[in-house]
């Protein structure tokens, strides 16, 4: 029973939250004061003040609720940086990009969800195009992000990047794969995993970008992979996982940063970006047009795209998405060669090329 | 005097629980089919049918129905043995087999899994210990792998039930046809079996619905054979870019129609063989003692059961957890404990996990059995068309995959005009589990109940009892094994829920399924598979209290 209390009890701390957080959102203002560092317990107090302040100073205050993509070490210290420094609570639901529209799905009707961060270029796109989307042309340093990933009309911003590569297991592989099609080769049978497109959007990406520069002729490839034994394996954890056990010796199509964390760890997996070009596969946010906390959630944006957010991406192993900010324990945007991609071919193709690789490789 | 004198309860609750059942199961089922076959305005009846068709998705049905029947057969063979055993031989003495049987149906299905794919995939740790396994292990990788996981994985639900029934059925009846000559062979084939049906019955129902609603195992091991079932399906409608809900429901339905089949199936053989078997007179049971070579057979056999079903995939499953590095196998010297260490900091994101999840196994288990008890008392012997559409209803949640009826709750409690603000709460959570897991409570209680002979309750009433006192002292005294392998049941499966908890938890809430879920997404693999093993840990020793707890209060 006092399970039964706590929840209730919770219901409605949240439920007043989001209703504080409404009175205090007309009053505030875009930018979050570096000042105020007031724990999430006192939100509530310091809500009291912005109602009071007649918003001169521009003061947050309430919560943002925030969908989020992994990876899940850097989705949590963006949570504590972001609620650091502006008192703002995070409620923050993790889950991969597939799952993260499930429920925005399911919510439909009526949306909780403030900001989402996918870790998919398409699909926010997608979504951009069916106008689900805020626009936030005032937000700070999105003129230093790398242009042909984001939005021109501000719906949202690429904050990070991972590119694809193949990952090999270092015992067993001794002289790696240099291109794409050293894996269609007979000394590679059987020991090749890729992930499953319709679970991994960074594979998805890789495929419809790969087919976009190549055309149809790029299915030859992956025809000869299927014949090669290459199988398909879930999302990019689980075709990375046997080759961390020895399972198997190489993912096709691997994301960079797993691998570039693993090896950190000491575990036997290396990386190389193919020859002939590889696909960047770039991790959008954006508010979305239902939001109730605009001002938290564009505060949010402001600081996923500041200097402090971006350090946090390049110690994950990610890309930042800042052409000014660069990572050192990996490489950077502008040492990995990438093919000519046509994004938008890719939003229009995106599931057409999830269903035929699937399907061919079924 | 009334014939049968559980009428008042029945007339009385009848129209409550329809109406609960209704609200609680039905409708947002019922959103769930109204996706399927609503297309904007119109409504488009043969939708379902037609996607099956379209995606040529028969293969797939016929995929699940067909493991569902080997998972049945599979099960059978493993459990009718060590039930036998359990409740004839004097192996029954040995209680703390009850708890540890209970462990492979606490282990989440894709860590089992898991643990078994690391046991045997090439260079896995069969092969480190035995290199020339490596000729054999591949063959591991089928379908008859695939139903030998699953199997081991949920022969413990079909053992409760069955040793249940076993010994309700007593001595005396076996001894009488012992008595006029009956030998062993006939007395199984004429009075155990037809006894035993009915329940049996039930026990194949629960484990062929569970078997094609499990997502876990085709998730893992039947993508990496490249089996797929439907639940695999909807899953990829439902969470993967581009999503489609009227697909997946549609496919929900047509596995919830297979499932309704099966049940009328259960129903009609169940009715047909139901006896009552609780009576006044006491049945002293006949226990076999174990001497020679008897007793090694039954302890041989448990043995290799216990070994299969639980010392494999935990070996694999502690093992990865001990591991500083797994891409360098075991060895004592890369062996660690920090996970643990790490995992039950105070103060930790997985410390609060595993508190939330036990916070909620216990509320939700606890309602879950008051409801499922009176459900089951009003579905009685279901004789008439109210009762079985309680009974109907009630296993409803047991028959459609998780995921469908999650989203069916979300459909409805998060809708505009829902003024109840449950959504996103704690109580949702509750909600939720209470709904996927009445169907267990209910069962047990169910099968314990046909079995009571009415006589005791009239006896009851003759005596002056009232209603309740009735109740108290002779019904629920009688009920209270179902009832407490009902919260049991419940409350390990709360536990370790995965599916329903990614969609319904608050954000910023974690239980310890989705935080093994999450580390496995994040590559933190033996992190989760610490997490694994102290929720298991935590739910056995919460199971053994509770067994010495209620064996104490048996004596008194």
């Amino acid at each position: 029973m006092k399970m039964a209390k706590k929840g209730i009890m919770l219901a409605l701390t949240v439920w007043m939250g989001i209703g504080l957080a409404g009175c205090g959102a007309a009053g505030a203002g875009n930018t979050p004061n570096p000042g105020d560092q007031k724990a999430p317990a006192q939100t509530s107090q310091s809500n009291a003040a912005a109602d009071q302040g007649q918003g001169q100073d521009k003061l947050l205050s309430g919560s943002v609720v925030v969908y989020s993509a992994g990876p899940e070490g850097l989705a949590n210290k963006i949570k504590e940086g972001f609620e650091k420094k502006t008192g703002v609570k995070v409620e923050m639901f993790q889950g991969t990009t597939g799952k993260i529209l499930a429920r925005m799905e399911a919510e439909k009707s009526n949306p909780a969800v403030d900001v989402i961060v996918l870790a998919s270029l398409p699909t926010m796109q997608a979504l951009s195009s069916d106008g689900e989307l805020l626009a936030y042309p005032e937000a700070e340093n999105a003129d230093k992000l790398i242009p042909e990933w984001s939005d021109a009309a501000k719906g949202y911003f690429s904050y990070s990047a991972s590119a694809l590569g193949i990952v090999y297991n270092t015992k067993l592989v001794q002289a790696p794969p240099a291109s794409w099609s050293d894996l269609a080769k007979p000394e590679w049978k059987g020991l090749v995993n890729i992930p499953d497109p319709s679970l991994s959007g960074s594979a998805l990406d890789f495929m419809s970008g790969y087919l976009s520069a190549a055309g149809e002729d790029g299915w030859k490839l992956f025809e000869q992979y299927k014949q090669n034994d290459v199988a398909m394996a879930g999302a990019n954890q689980e075709a990375l996982d046997p080759v961390i056990t020895g399972a198997k010796s190489v993912v096709a199509a691997g994301v960079d940063y797993m691998a570039y964390k693993a090896k950190s760890q000491g575990e036997p997996v290396d990386i190389v970006y193919p020859k002939e070009g590889t696909v960047i596969s770039p991790r959008p946010a954006g508010i979305v047009n239902t939001s109730k906390n605009v001002d938290n959630a564009k505060a949010f944006i402001d600081y996923l795209l500041s200097d402090e957010a971006q350090q946090l991406v390049a110690k994950a192993y990610l890309m930042p998405g800042r052409s000014d900010v660069e990572a050192k324990d990996r490489a950077n945007y502008k040492d990995i060669e990438t093919y000519k991609v046509d994004w938008q071919w890719m939003n229009e193709h995106t599931e057409e090329v999830a269903a035929r690789f699937t399907q061919l490789f079924k | 005097m009334p014939l049968n004198s559980l009428k008042p309860y029945n007339r009385i609750g009848m129209m409550l629980a329809l109406i609960l059942l209704g609200l609680l199961i039905v409708l947002p089922l019922l959103f769930i089919l109204w996706t399927s076959v609503s297309k904007g305005s119109s409504i488009d009846l043969g939708a379902p049918l037609r996607n099956m068709l379209e995606h040529d998705l028969s293969q797939v049905l016929f995929n699940s129905i067909w493991l569902g029947l080997c998972v049945i057969a599979a099960t059978t063979v493993l459990a009718l043995p060590l039930a036998w055993m359990m409740a004839k031989t004097a192996l029954r003495r040995h209680k703390w087999l009850d708890i540890v049987l209970l462990i492979p149906f606490m282990t989440p299905p894709y860590i089992g899994s898991m643990g078994w794919m690391l046991f045997m995939q090439k260079n896995g740790y069969m092969e480190q210990f035995f290199p020339a396994s490596s000729a054999v292990t591949p063959a591991f990788f089928s379908f008859g792998g695939m139903v030998a996981i699953m199997s081991l994985h949920l022969f413990p639900f079909l053992y409760l039930l069955l040793r249940n029934s076993l010994l309700q059925i007593g001595g005396s009846l076996e001894e009488a046809a012992a008595v006029h000559g009956g030998g062993f062979l006939y007395r199984t084939r004429r009075i155990i079996l037809p006894l035993l049906l009915s329940g049996y019955m039930m026990g194949a129902l629960l484990i062929f619905v569970k078997t094609i609603a499990e997502f876990g195992t085709p998730a893992t091991f039947g993508r990496k054979i490249g089996f797929y079932v439907m639940t695999s399906e909807i899953h990829r409608y439902i969470s993967s870019w581009p999503l489609d809900f009227g697909k997946a429901t549609s496919l929900a339905s047509v596995l919830l129609a297979a499932c309704l089949v099966m049940w009328y199936i259960q129903s009609v053989i169940s009715s047909r063989y139901s006896y009552r078997l609780v009576g006044g007179k006491g049945s002293g049971a006949r226990m076999l003692p174990l001497r020679g070579w008897r007793g090694l057979i039954c302890w041989l056999y448990v043995g290799l059961l216990l070994l299969a079903s639980i010392g494999i995939p935990y070996f694999s499953i502690i093992s990865a957890s001990l591991l500083k590095l797994r891409g360098e196998g075991l060895a004592w010297s890369n062996l660690t404990l920090s996970h643990y260490a790490d995992l039950l900091a105070p103060g930790s994101e997985s410390l609060r996990a595993i508190l939330n999840s036990l916070g909620l196994a216990v509320v939700a288990s606890t309602i879950a059995v008051v409801l499922g008890t009176w459900f089951a008392l009003t579905v009685g012997r279901s004789s008439r068309p109210g009762q079985k559409l309680v009974d109907l209803f009630s296993l409803l949640p047991n028959t459609v995959p998780g995921i469908v009826i999650v989203v069916g709750l979300i459909l409805f409690w998060n809708a505009k005009w829902m003024p109840i603000p449950l959504y996103n709460t704690y109580g949702m959570v509750v909600l939720t589990y209470v709904i996927l897991f009445l169907p267990y409570t209910v069962q047990y209680v169910k099968s314990s109940f046909n079995q009571l002979d009415p006589v005791l309750l009239q006896a009851g009433h003759v005596f002056g009892g009232r209603r309740l006192y009735v109740l108290r002292r002779i019904l629920l005294p009688l009920l209270l094994p179902g009832m407490l392998a009902g919260w049991m049941m419940t409350f390990t499966i709360s536990n370790r829920e995965l599916v329903g908890s990614l969609l319904i938890l608050p954000p910023s809430m974690q239980t310890s399924a989705t935080y093994i879920y999450a580390q496995f997404e994040q590559g933190a693999v033996s992190m989760g598979m610490a997490m694994a093993v102290v929720s298991v840990g935590v739910t056995t020793v919460m199971l053994v209290i509770l067994n010495i707890f209620s064996s104490k209060q048996k004596v008194e």
